[in-house]
């Protein structure tokens, strides 16, 4: 029983580890991205006549992105309820809808960028378009790699159960995931918001 | 182990603290969203006001959705986001007010005048810059023994005017008198190395005077007609 016991402790204890080096891996991303918001901050009126970010954006739609990302934060946040509870079906159900809800954002912000490249506005149109494909692409290589992760950690949990190591690679996932929330908000209001102010 | 699983929600939060922090966060979403729509507030304010509820949001889903700052002490996590906020906070805000006032600094007119006729750009967004659009006739002024020959050239606008220096001394030319300087064409100074010589476009019309400016009796004149 005290062996058990000292088992549990130690595999918290590694558990601890594991989500703060995540952790640290997730600041050094920050920083990556601090330094992409600096370089729009500081791009984005180089336009050399051409339109700015008030003509080419959609408010309504940024919105919608949005809000798409929150709640799959949040599907995520109920999700990991349900996977420390050793809920099987509630962690398929609540991740499947964050692979959905993730699926539908990456498809209208590549449906954005499709937009933008046929009317002309790529990234060799000018400055402010080159720091916001590098910015907004870098967001959804991201966000890619999150949904490869969700698909591969599910389809893994619906062959071999849900065990504490799935609940660790979960755990991961989902502060990757919200993470991911938390830069979206920032490309929202600097970014979209701030084209209109 | 029943201590940790009776009360798993300290750490690793309940489903009401997910709600509150989603509900809390389509609010601080919204709210800047009609602020900008509506313009309300309008400018700078109106900027600050947005970052202010994007900072709020975030302080919020990371204490509603990461949960930073309940685990365990000492909150290494925590120290570790507020070390990294700081970094970015600088390396946002330093490079912003460093490029803009490079941007500010970087663009007089002289020298936006000095690119133009280096790079013959004409015109520049459909303003004219004083440029020529092709380049006419070469004179040359050869500089030897400390002597201009020939010392008055007369020219026609767009036509060229190549310094060329025999002398064994790097030629300073500056326009305009000894110790009051002038600018020709955006150029302030023509830097010639001994047995070299540099070329200026003489786009500006009117009659100038160039001397060395480490020898200033060395010395000639030119005029520029349309």
């Amino acid at each position: 029983m005290v062996g058990a016991h000292e088992l549990n402790h130690h595999e918290a204890e590694s558990d601890e580890r594991l989500a703060f080096g995540f952790w640290v891996y997730l600041m050094t991303d920050l920083l990556m991205f601090a330094v992409l918001f600096a370089v729009y901050a500081v791009l984005h009126g180089n336009t050399v006549g051409g339109e700015s970010g008030r003509e080419l954006f959609s408010l309504p739609l940024a919105l919608t992105e949005t809000i798409i990302l929150l709640t799959s934060s949040f599907t995520v946040g109920i999700g990991m309820i349900a996977a420390r509870q050793g809920k099987k079906s509630q962690v398929l159900l609540w991740f499947g809808i964050t692979f959905v809800l993730g699926l539908a954002f990456l498809g209208l912000e590549l449906r954005e960028f499709y937009t933008l490249i046929q009317d002309g506005h790529t990234m060799q149109s000018n400055a402010f378009l080159s720091s916001f494909f590098v910015l907004l692409g870098s967001h959804a290589i991201h966000i890619i790699v999150g949904l490869m992760w969700v698909a591969t950690i599910l389809f893994y949990i619906k062959k071999r159960g849900l065990n504490s190591h799935m609940v660790r690679k979960l755990t991961l996932l989902s502060l990757f995931w919200h993470f991911l929330d938390i830069v979206w908000i920032f490309i929202f209001t600097l970014v979209y918001l701030g084209a209109f102010v | 182990m029943t201590n940790r699983s009776a009360k798993p929600n300290e750490e690793q939060g309940s489903i009401k603290s997910y709600v509150i922090g989603f509900i809390l966060s389509l609010l601080f979403t919204l709210i800047p969203y009609y602020l900008v729509t509506n313009q309300t507030v309008a400018g700078n304010q109106l900027l600050i006001t947005i970052v202010i509820f994007a900072m709020v949001q975030m302080v919020i889903q990371v204490t509603f959705f990461l949960h930073l700052g309940r685990g365990p002490k000492p909150r290494w996590n925590l120290f570790f986001f507020l070390a990294t906020a700081g970094l970015v906070a600088l390396v946002v805000s330093g490079s912003i007010i460093i490029i803009n006032n490079l941007h500010y600094n970087m663009s007089p007119s002289d020298k936006v005048a000095k690119i133009a006729n280096d790079e013959n750009i004409y015109q520049i967004g459909g303003q004219e810059t004083g440029a020529c659009r092709e380049l006419l006739v070469n004179h040359k002024v050869t500089i030897s023994n400390g002597l201009v020959n020939p010392s008055y050239t007369s020219a026609n606008k767009c036509d060229t005017l190549t310094l060329i220096n025999e002398d064994s001394d790097t030629r300073e030319i500056s326009f305009g008198e000894h110790d009051h300087h002038g600018v020709y064409a955006g150029v302030t100074e023509v830097e010639i190395k001994p047995g070299r010589s540099e070329t200026i476009t003489l786009s500006e019309t009117g009659a100038f005077e160039f001397h060395d400016h480490l020898q200033h009796e060395t010395a000639g004149q030119f005029t520029v007609v349309e």
